[in-house]
């Protein structure tokens, strides 16, 4: 796994988008519509479908803030030679680098789950995107509400 | 609203060792019918509605209330107003989303909401009509809390709840157009003001449950530094004294009172490492901002048009000027304080807060439990201004030292006056150089602003900024909305030691001062009349142009004053609002200035409630004169000088000056109302101190400069 990557992708203060969020009609929004996300899953799958399913994204409703936000991502795999979970990447509408984490999995890793901690810049949806070794991909979200406050116009 | 006396049955039970199971929700009498997350509808008619955000006087609790009731077509008199449950927030997943009165939001990010939530439930209500009179729902209408059928059938909105609870809510609702409006727009009673006047209103501080002991806190005086050593010895013996607790940054004394807590904290030696922040002053931070403005490096630019360059070389004239403004404190009338009770798992928490759900989520991490353990329950705060949302300090502190103590203890952590003053997250600090270049009929054609002030976003909120600049650093001069060529505006991004926040109206709290003072200079330097000046720079169909008309029109612009009376002019934009201010006053010759009018401007686009907007306006003359003639924290050993109201003045009744409020809305948008209100008022002031002596004030507060408040 790309752990260096990794720490410099959740640490690393380059330019974030602090432009405004749509406002969306409807229920209160707090996130992007999905298309955003779905962009990102496209980028990373370089087109190919992603499939809602199998993989389990766990992260907190609300975080206090977004520096260390404690994370779970499982997918549903025997995790055989035949059959196995090749990458998982976590992907973020929000932060800096938009895909924040990539683990390289194989039959040896027993399980495809892994727990972790990352840093969000705001409230936004975030995708586990999960490669099987058949080529498929499939694909949990999460959407996390991070409740920093600001008196600022347009941050929210 | 719960009321005083609900309030402290429902403590009293809680803390009585009642199971803590949240299986009630406050606005959920068992016969009510929620119809949507923010409208239950009661059998006898009362109709509730939720308000998720925070009061604090900015009376958003009201004017939300009156854009739900105007679309659900419902009797006002019969509309009690509830807190949103931050519990249920969580077990429902956030039906009432953000939960934040900050950034003058509350109204422009929820009005669309709020109006579908109302229409939603009206549509709901005539359907069950309909349904049962086997009519056409476009046959009935609602009015007044009535749905009215054919024949002069009619159904009270009580009668229809239930069945209407049960009904599809509708895809698509269409929203009334304001020139419709009933509810909405008029200047309605604030839901709020009977408890506060007749002191039934209760605050965070006004937790009381039974068994509840006091904790008093002292924290490093130098911030950033640690505790050292605690001598307890010293203390031992004193009466009702229950624990001391230590932790990195602070201690607090636990006590079976307040006062018993806060004398022990006194008596206890503390022994701090402040380490090199304890060398910094308000004189090396000065230096470290100058710096900022010489500086090569570590500078970003924010806008660039055309070339300042080019522009200052050719220019007729070039008029250059620093200015400074201090730091602030937020000196809330109810200090910090949070009261938690952890017991089985399970955390409640009392607190003023204006972001229950960030209290919410620290008071969760902070006790290491889920989400759905926590309750944050819902107060009037005594006083936000930005102190209460941003930082989750106070709950932070509660919720760690109702974890040191044994379960099922209830703790009040209450902050004094001094630790108030002396751990606020100010308004930052502030130094810029501003350069103009004026061709030869005295018009500017080259603008250029360097800003040296630390990042509110950059250290307290630790979010990456886009391109190095924080918005809030440069706004109104990043957005500045005068007709120049050439402009360029650079930020150098300097953090001193001293915590920064979100102080009511942030960048433009000081921006403001700033530029339409230089705007003032330019207009002297070409001979020329401020106002007309702005007129020529200001487009003709811009919302600047449009309130700055209609404030300068009301205030008698160019009309004779008594000898003696000088006028001054700003006009502002910020947080979707356009202001403008006129002030009117005298200076004798002891420098002591007499304001005989203050005439502020605001165009919000929409007006939901056009008296609190006069009262926010009034209010935020009140706020900024504090600040602009007696604010400034300042620094010596690395400490805040300052630590109560005799040393960190507020303004007196006998000094507030008339305010004239021009409300002129011009719809087609929602702006806030909060804070842009303040932003015109300071330059104004001191331009009109201008005309009346010749003296320029680059620097605030007044009383530095030399001048009094009559």
């Amino acid at each position: 796994m790309e752990r260096r990557r990794f720490l410099e992708a959740a640490g690393g203060a380059l330019a974030a988008s602090l432009a405004p969020r749509p406002l969306l009609a409807q229920a209160p929004p707090a996130f992007a519509q999905s298309a955003d996300s779905q962009a990102l899953v496209k980028r990373a799958t370089r087109g190919k479908e992603a499939r809602v399913g199998k993989v389990k994204l766990d992260l907190p409703l609300l975080a206090d803030n977004g520096n260390s936000v404690p994370m779970k991502v499982a997918v549903e795999s025997p995790m055989t030679a035949a059959d196995h979970v090749k990458t998982i990447r976590l992907l973020s509408e929000r932060n800096p680098e938009w895909e924040m984490a990539a683990f390289h999995l194989g039959p040896y890793s027993g399980r495809a789950e892994i727990t972790s901690r990352v840093r969000l810049a705001g409230s936004q949806r975030v995708v586990a995107l999960a490669e099987m070794s058949d080529g498929s991909y499939w694909m949990g979200t999460a959407d996390v509400t991070v409740t920093l406050s600001a008196c600022v116009d347009g941050t929210g | 609203m719960t009321t005083r006396r609900e309030f402290l049955k429902i403590s009293a039970a809680v803390g009585g060792g009642l199971a803590v199971g949240f299986e009630f929700s406050e606005a959920g009498a068992a016969q009510a019918a929620e119809l949507t997350p923010w409208v239950v509808v009661r059998p006898d008619d009362t109709v509730i509605i939720r308000y998720a955000r925070a009061e604090m006087g900015q009376g958003s609790m009201t004017s939300t209330a009156q854009l739900v009731a105007e679309e659900l077509e419902c009797d006002w008199s019969r509309v009690k107003v509830e807190y949103a449950d931050t519990n249920d927030q969580v077990r429902r997943k956030r039906p009432w989303g953000d939960m934040a009165a900050v950034g003058s939001r509350t109204i422009r990010n929820s009005q669309e909401y709020l109006r579908q939530a109302g229409a939603t439930a009206r549509e709901m209500l005539v359907a069950a009509a309909a349904q049962q009179w086997k009519a056409s729902p476009g046959d009935c209408r609602a009015e007044r809390g009535v749905v009215h059928g054919p024949g002069g059938k009619k159904l009270s909105y009580g009668k229809l709840a239930d069945a209407a609870a049960k009904m599809q809510a509708p895809k698509d609702v269409k929203l009334k157009d304001a020139k419709d409006w009933k509810i909405a727009g008029k200047p309605i009673k604030r839901v709020d003001i009977p408890a506060t006047v007749m002191g039934r209103q209760f605050y965070g501080i006004d937790a009381q449950l039974p068994g509840m002991v006091y904790a008093a806190i002292a924290q490093c005086p130098v911030f950033g530094g640690k505790v050292k050593s605690v001598d307890e010895s010293k203390i031992k013996g004193r009466r009702g004294i229950i624990k001391v607790v230590q932790m990195d940054d602070y201690v607090a004394v636990v006590a079976d009172n307040w006062w018993r807590a806060k004398e022990a904290l006194k008596a206890l030696p503390i022994e701090w490492d402040g380490g090199k922040n304890g060398e910094v002053s308000s004189e090396s931070i000065r230096q470290f901002l100058k710096a900022g403005l010489d500086a090569q490096q570590d500078v970003v630019t924010a806008r660039s048009d055309g070339n300042v360059e080019q522009g200052l070389s050719g220019a007729a004239k070039v008029v250059e000027a620093e200015y400074f403004t201090p730091y602030l404190a937020h000196s809330t009338l109810e200090p910090m304080g949070c009261t938690a009770l952890i017991k089985d798992g399970k955390v409640e928490i009392w607190t003023s807060t204006q972001n229950a759900e960030a209290s919410h989520a620290t008071a969760a991490a902070v006790a290491g439990v889920p989400l759905e353990n926590v309750r944050t329950h819902r107060t009037q705060l005594g006083g936000g201004f930005g102190r209460r949302g941003g930082s989750q300090d106070f709950v932070r502190q509660g919720v760690a030292i109702a974890k040191q103590l044994p379960d099922g203890t209830p703790v009040k952590l209450l902050w004094t006056r001094e630790e108030d003053t002396q751990h606020d997250f100010y308004r930052p600090v502030s130094l810029i150089r501003m350069k103009a270049g004026l061709d030869a009929s005295g018009m500017p054609v080259a603008w250029y602003s360097r800003v040296s002030a630390p990042s509110i976003i950059a250290t307290l909120l630790k979010l990456p900024l886009k391109e190095g600049v924080d918005p809030q650093a440069v706004a109104a001069y990043a957005d500045q909305p005068y007709e120049i060529p050439n402009v360029r505006i650079e930020y150098a991004q300097r953090n001193p030691h001293v915590p920064v926040g979100f102080w009511r109206t942030v960048g433009h709290s000081q921006n403001p001062f700033m530029r339409e003072s230089f705007v003032d200079e330019l207009a002297h330097a070409a001979g020329k009349d401020p106002l007309e000046y702005r007129r020529a720079m200001l487009k003709e169909a811009s919302k600047e142009r449009a309130i700055l008309e209609a404030t300068v029109k009301a205030a008698g612009w160019g009309t004779a004053l008594p000898a003696g009376v000088h006028r001054g002019v700003a006009v502002t934009e910020g947080y979707g609002s356009y202001t403008a201010a006129v002030a009117e006053l005298s200076v004798n010759d002891k420098n002591v200035v007499t304001i005989h009018r203050l005439v502020l401007g605001i165009d919000p686009g929409y007006a939901v409630n056009p008296d609190n907007i006069e009262a926010q306006m009034q209010g935020s003359a009140v706020f900024m004169l504090t600040a602009m003639f007696w604010g400034e924290i300042t620094l010596k050993d690395g400490r805040v000088q300052q630590s109560n109201f005799n040393d960190y003045r507020m303004m007196r009744l006998r000094e507030m000056p008339k305010v004239e409020v021009v409300l002129a809305p011009t719809g087609g948008f929602w702006g806030g109302i909060g804070e842009p209100g303040q932003a015109s008022i300071a330059p104004s002031i001191c331009n009109a101190i201008f005309a009346a002596t010749g003296k320029r004030v680059r620097s605030l507060p007044l009383k530095n400069e030399g001048f009094e408040l009559a």
